[in-house]
């Protein structure tokens, strides 16, 4: 009894405040809040008028007020289009299975919290990559351990990201090598061009997509850090040149 | 409850101290055939037991060190672990012939630390500094 009172007591001037005769004297009284608040200068003076006026009839159609209207019959005594006043198939279609999808997406979250998890564990499991997977630069060498850059430019020329610059020389034995591979890995975009362009399978993109750096200096690629990187995967280079040398 | 009897089961077959250390790192119980060990001492496992692992966590690796990362894999066994390869290097025939004899020796990323790459020029610079000379004056 008592805590009813004062619980009457305490909605009292919530209740009050609600009114739009008292709403705007005691805008400042009451406790603003944005979410109950009405911009005031985003508005039309007559702006209540229309809100008063506009409706979207969702109580009048959900009463299902067909059986409390007088129902229109023709002279034979049949009825006139009785559903007129009630919610359409659509609308109870739409509730329907509007209501059951919120369900049905719960039951989906409860099957797969008793199935194994399907989140490969990076780094002790990888996903499949293919063998003509473009990443990080390498320089191949000859069986004989030659290198295998011919200095041709050819790849340089090809680069849309002009990443590459080449300088070369002939060497002491008359064959034309390069003293100068950089590869800008900051400019590159990985198109594989390079790779393409080359007469001698010199320049060739890894599968290795693991070289993320710390700092940006380290992603300037001189030729010596390309044949390092040559020399250590030619393996698995040359593994799946020749995997793949039939759709070539 | 698929998901705790995978774990049971996989408990039972490596057993509580295996089971701790997978926990510890993958994070997830699994079992499987050894497959075989590389250089720096990672172990690598394969279970293509459809109903056992979700293919594409068929294959996995149990690295040696506690500071592990994805580039401690070498080539070969990257090959295989990344499924671009059917068999692993230990019975690859087509990757050992192409190992060649002057393979240089496998570091991981060495980025951060005092072993990381720095790019220098290997040719003679073009373009030199101006160096001032005053003219002696008479």
């Amino acid at each position: 009894m008592f805590s009813r009172t004062r619980l009457v007591l305490g909605l009292q001037p919530r209740l009050t405040f609600s009114l739009p005769a008292n709403s705007t004297r005691n805008a400042f009284i009451a406790r603003r809040l944005i979410s109950n608040t009405s911009s005031s200068n985003a508005q039309h003076a007559n702006s209540r008028n229309q809100q008063e006026q506009l409706s979207s009839r969702v109580d009048e159609r959900h009463s299902h007020s067909a059986h409390i209207l007088p129902q229109e019959v023709d002279a034979q005594g049949n009825q006139l289009n009785a559903y007129r006043h009630g919610p359409s198939a659509l609308d109870k279609a739409v509730h329907l299975f509007f209501f059951t999808e919120i369900i049905r997406g719960m039951w989906i979250v409860l099957e797969n919290f008793f199935r194994p998890p399907y989140t490969i564990m990076y780094p002790f499991e990888k996903g499949p990559l293919s063998p003509r997977f473009r990443g990080e630069h390498a320089l191949r060498r000859y069986p004989s351990g030659e290198e295998r850059c011919i200095a041709c430019k050819l790849c340089e020329a090809i680069c849309p990201a002009q990443a590459i610059t080449i300088e070369s020389e002939a060497r002491m034995d008359g064959s034309r090598k390069t003293t100068k591979y950089d590869i800008d890995m900051t400019k590159c975009i990985y198109c594989g061009f390079c790779q393409e362009a080359c007469p001698v399978d010199a320049i060739v993109e890894t599968q290795n997509q693991e070289f993320s750096v710390e700092t940006r200096e380290e992603l300037l690629y001189n030729k010596e850090k390309l044949l390092a990187n040559g020399d250590r995967a030619e393996a698995e280079i040359a593994a799946n040149l020749h995997s793949d040398h039939v759709y070539r | 409850m698929v998901s705790l009897m995978r774990t049971i089961r996989s408990v039972r077959r490596v057993g509580l101290r295996e089971w701790w250390r997978q926990m510890q790192y993958i994070g997830d119980a699994k079992s499987g055939t050894y497959i075989g060990k590389d250089q720096f001492g990672n172990r690598y496992y394969e279970n293509r037991n459809a109903e056992e692992e979700i293919p594409g966590r068929h294959r996995w690796v149990d690295f040696a060190q506690h500071d592990y990362n994805a580039t401690q894999v070498p080539p070969e066994w990257h090959s295989w672990i990344q499924h671009i390869r059917k068999d692993p290097p230990t019975n690859d025939v087509v990757l050992q012939n192409s190992t060649p004899p002057w393979k240089a020796p496998y570091v991981e990323n060495l980025t951060g630390t005092r072993g990381a790459y720095k790019p220098y020029n290997t040719v003679v610079p073009k373009i030199k500094a101006w160096e001032p000379t005053v003219k002696s004056r008479a």
